[in-house]
């Protein structure tokens, strides 16, 4: 497999390019058209999503939340600002479904497998969770400023910089 | 040549880095790269410890 390493994607289309918008269908499509991506999408209101204020199942979902580690430092999955977001849905005699919405600090992050498991368990196992869905989203991007207040103080006494 | 892909980028070569235990930045970064690829290796020269810098 080779890549095209001199890509710049700053360079501008050159002018031979139509805007997609423009492309009649039924016509020929254009080679140089591109899908434009955009920001958005309905992660949650704000990021990251600490639980608080959260009642009832969703109050113990966070709580669960809270006992899960980073496998490399000792600070909750939570004040590390990786969950976007939690929502526990009552179903009829089912108990609840509960959603997590989660990104990982970066895309080749290595503990995926190893967190994604250990969070579902944690909110499997909370009482009055039937069943659990997890999604990983990339945006918004994590970064440093995601780290709660909290997290930072864990961070520093680990011995790391925030 | 092959780029460096941006996200592991790491900071504090420049600027000293905020040393966690007594809170100078008169630091120096000994490597870019520390035990994962979000942390950066670093010195304090004012309480001489070596820390590491979350990136």
């Amino acid at each position: 497999m080779s890549f095209d390493t001199d890509f710049d994607p700053s360079l501008e289309p050159d002018g031979d390019c139509t805007d997609v918008a423009e492309i009649d269908p039924l016509e020929e499509p254009s080679a140089c058209a591109y899908t434009d991506y955009t920001a958005g999408g309905s992660v949650a209101d704000e990021v990251p999503a600490t639980g608080e204020g959260a009642e009832g199942v969703e109050a113990d979902i966070w709580d669960a939340l809270y006992e899960v580690e980073d496998p490399e430092m000792p600070v909750s999955v939570v004040d590390l600002g990786l969950i976007y977001g939690v929502e526990a849905t009552e179903r009829v005699d089912e108990g609840h479904h509960a959603e997590v919405v989660m990104t990982l600090t970066y895309t080749g992050c290595p503990a995926r497998d190893m967190l994604t498991d250990e969070i579902e368990a944690a909110v499997s196992g909370v009482d009055g969770v039937e069943s659990v869905d997890l999604r990983l989203v990339w945006s918004p991007e994590w970064s440093v400023e995601m780290v709660t207040e909290n997290g930072k103080d864990d961070l520093r006494e680990f011995g790391l910089s925030v | 040549m092959r780029g460096l892909d941006p996200s592991v980028d790491t900071s504090g070569e420049e600027s000293g880095a905020e040393c966690p235990y007594c809170g100078s930045t008169d630091t120096e970064r000994e490597h870019p790269k520390g035990p994962s690829l979000c942390r950066s290796m670093h010195y304090c020269n004012a309480c001489e410890q070596p820390f590491e810098k979350f990136e």
